[in-house]
C-alpha cells in the first residue's frame, strides 16, 4: 500500500517545479499589487503578502510551479496540521464517543468512533490505547482542534483505518516523509526489489513498515532513515547495498 | 571582527538547534515548537514564548534571568506569534564558553535555531557587541579583557529587513550621545556581515536540494 492519495498534489507540482533560490525570513520575493500587477499568483506555505510586497517568513528554498504557485520548502521536524493531509496518529485517550489521537502537532486530534468504514452505533469499533491510525485530517486550522477521519466523502476506507499489529512505526523529518511519499521518487520501489513489505507514510513524518520478518523491518527502517543524511539520489544508489548488508 | 561559526541541527531531538560561536564565545540554542502548552500559559491569540538560559557553570541566577528577558523581548519582535495560537515555543540556550560576548552569541544562536526549526518570522535578527576604550575607539566583538578596560560596552540587535533598524539595545557603562551614535553605526555596519553569514549557512543547509 504505497500511499498515492497524499502524493497526488505533489506529482502535479513536480511537473516543471522550479527552485528559485534560498530565502531567509524577511527577504523580499516580489512586489505584487492585485490591482495593477498582471496575472494572479498563489502563495503557499512560508510566504506572506503585506503592503504590496511578498516576503518570506521561513528559511528555505523558494520554489515555483508553472501555475504561479510560490512556496518555501523547509526542512523541518515539527508537524503543523493541514487540512486534507494524511497522517499516522497514536490513540492516547478515549473520551465517550471520540478518541484523542496524537498526530505530532501542538494539540491532539480527535476522531469519532463513527468515522471508520462500516461503523455504526451498534457495530462499534473498539480502539485500544496505543493503536496506530492512518487517516485524513478534515479539520485543521489554527483556531480549532484538529479532527481526523478514516473514511472519504463516499464512506469508503480507501486504505485508511487502524494499522494492523506487527508493524514498526518510526519518525522521520517532514521533508523525508514528503520525499518518499512522492510517486516520482523511486526510493520505496528500489527497496521493494529486495524485500516484500507494506509501508504507510503520514505527512506528519511518521512511517509505518511491515514485512514478514522482524530483521527485514529493521533493515527497511534504517534504509529509510538514511534519507535524513543523504540526498535522495545518493540514498537510492546505496539503498540495495545497505539493505542487503542490514538483513544478512 | 571576530570569527563567526555555526552548526545547524546540532541536537538530533529538538525541532531546531544551532551551535554558534563568535571568537571564543560559544552558545548552543535549541528550539522546540510550536508545541504543547501548559494551561496557565495558554494564550488565546498568540503562542507563548519561553526562553531559558543556562550558564556554563553554576546555577541560573539574576544575570541569567536578565539575559533571558533581553533575548525574549528580542525574539518576540521577530517571531510571527499570532500564527499559532494556544501553542508554546521554547528556546533553550546553553552557554558553552564565554569571553564577554555571551549575549550576542546567544541571540545569534537563537536566531539560527529558529531558522533551523522553520518557525515563521517577520525578519531575522543579529546581535553585535562593541565597547569603547578610554581613548574613544570603538572595538567590535571585544574580548573579556578589552571590555574590562573599556569605559562602556553596548550590544545592539538589528533586524535584517528594511533599514536594519534596532530591535534591542543594551548598554553597560556611560556613553555620550556622540559615542552612542558612533557605536550604533559601527555595529550596524558589522551586522551586515552577520546577516551575510546567516545566508551562507542557510544556503549550505539547502545546497544539495538546490542543485538537484
Amino acid at each position: 500500500m504505497i500511499n498515492t492519495n497524499g502524493g497526488k498534489i505533489i506529482r502535479q507540482m513536480h511537473g516543471g517545479l522550479e527552485s528559485v533560490r534560498v530565502v531567509l525570513p524577511g527577504d523580499e520575493v516580489m512586489s505584487y499589487n492585485p490591482d495593477t500587477s498582471e496575472g494572479s499568483i498563489y502563495l503557499g506555505p512560508g510566504l506572506r503578502w503585506e503592503d504590496g510586497m511578498v516576503r518570506a517568513a521561513k528559511a528555505g528554498l523558494l520554489k515555483k510551479t508553472p501555475r504561479q504557485l510560490y512556496f518555501v520548502d523547509t526542512h523541518q521536524k515539527r508537524y503543523i496540521p493541514q487540512r486534507r493531509e494524511y497522517v499516522i496518529g497514536i490513540v492516547t485517550k478515549k473520551k465517550g464517543d471520540i478518541y484523542k489521537v496524537d498526530i505530532g502537532g501542538s494539540e491532539q486530534a480527535t476522531i469519532s468512533f463513527l468515522s471508520f468504514e462500516n461503523a455504526s452505533k451498534k457495530t462499534r469499533r473498539d480502539l485500544a490505547l496505543g493503536d496506530l491510525i492512518y487517516g485524513q485530517l478534515i479539520v485543521a486550522n489554527k483556531h480549532m482542534e484538529p479532527e481526523m477521519v478514516c473514511i472519504d466523502a463516499y464512506d469508503r476506507a480507501m486504505g485508511m483505518g487502524v494499522l494492523p499489529a506487527g508493524g514498526v512505526m518510526f519518525s522521520v523529518s517532514l521533508q523525508v516523509a514528503r520525499e518518499i511519499i512522492n510517486p516520482e521518487s523511486p526510493f520505496l520501489l528500489t527497496l521493494s526489489k529486495k524485500v516484500k513489505y507494506t509501508v504507510v507514510v503520514g505527512m506528519n513524518g511518521r512511517v509505518w513498515v511491515k514485512a514478514t520478518r522482524q530483521n527485514n523491518m529493521v533493515a527497511l527502517m534504517n534504509c529509510i532513515l538514511m534519507l535524513e543524511y543523504m540526498t535522495p539520489e545518493e540514498a537510492n544508489d546505496k539503498a540495495l547495498k545497505v539493505l542487503e548488508a542490514l538483513m544478512l | 571582527m571576530a570569527q563567526h561559526a555555526c552548526e545547524l541541527s546540532f541536537l538530533s531531538r529538538s525541532d531546531g538547534s544551532a551551535l554558534y560561536s563568535i571568537g571564543l564565545n560559544v552558545a548552543l540554542a535549541s528550539v522546540n515548537g510550536p508545541g504543547d502548552v501548559k494551561v496557565s500559559n495558554r494564550l488565546y491569540n498568540r503562542s507563548h514564548l519561553e526562553v531559558c538560559y543556562s550558564p556554563s557553570t553554576g546555577h541560573s541566577m539574576i544575570r541569567e534571568r536578565a539575559l533571558e528577558s533581553i533575548i525574549m523581548r528580542t525574539v518576540e519582535q521577530a517571531i510571527l506569534v499570532h500564527l499559532h495560537p494556544r501553542t508554546a515555543i521554547n528556546i533553550t540556550i546553553q552557554e558553552m564558553q564565554s569571553d564577554g560576548l555571551a549575549l550576542s552569541a546567544s541571540v545569534n544562536a537563537a536566531c539560527m535555531a529558529l531558522l533551523d526549526a522553520g518557525i515563521q518570522m517577520k525578519t531575522t535578527f543579529a546581535a553585535v557587541t562593541c565597547c569603547i576604550t578610554p581613548a574613544g575607539t570603538v572595538i567590535i566583538d571585544p574580548t573579556e579583557a578589552e571590555i574590562q578596560e573599556s569605559v562602556a560596552e553596548a550590544t545592539f540587535v538589528f533586524e535584517s529587513s528594511g533599514e536594519a533598524s534596532v530591535l534591542t539595545a543594551h548598554q553597560d557603562g556611560r556613553l555620550s550621545y556622540e559615542d552612542f551614535k558612533k557605536c550604533l553605526h559601527q555595529c550596524q555596519v558589522a551586522s551586515r556581515d552577520v546577516f551575510a553569514f546567516y545566508r551562507r549557512m542557510t544556503e549550505k543547509k539547502y545546497q544539495n536540494e538546490a542543485e538537484s
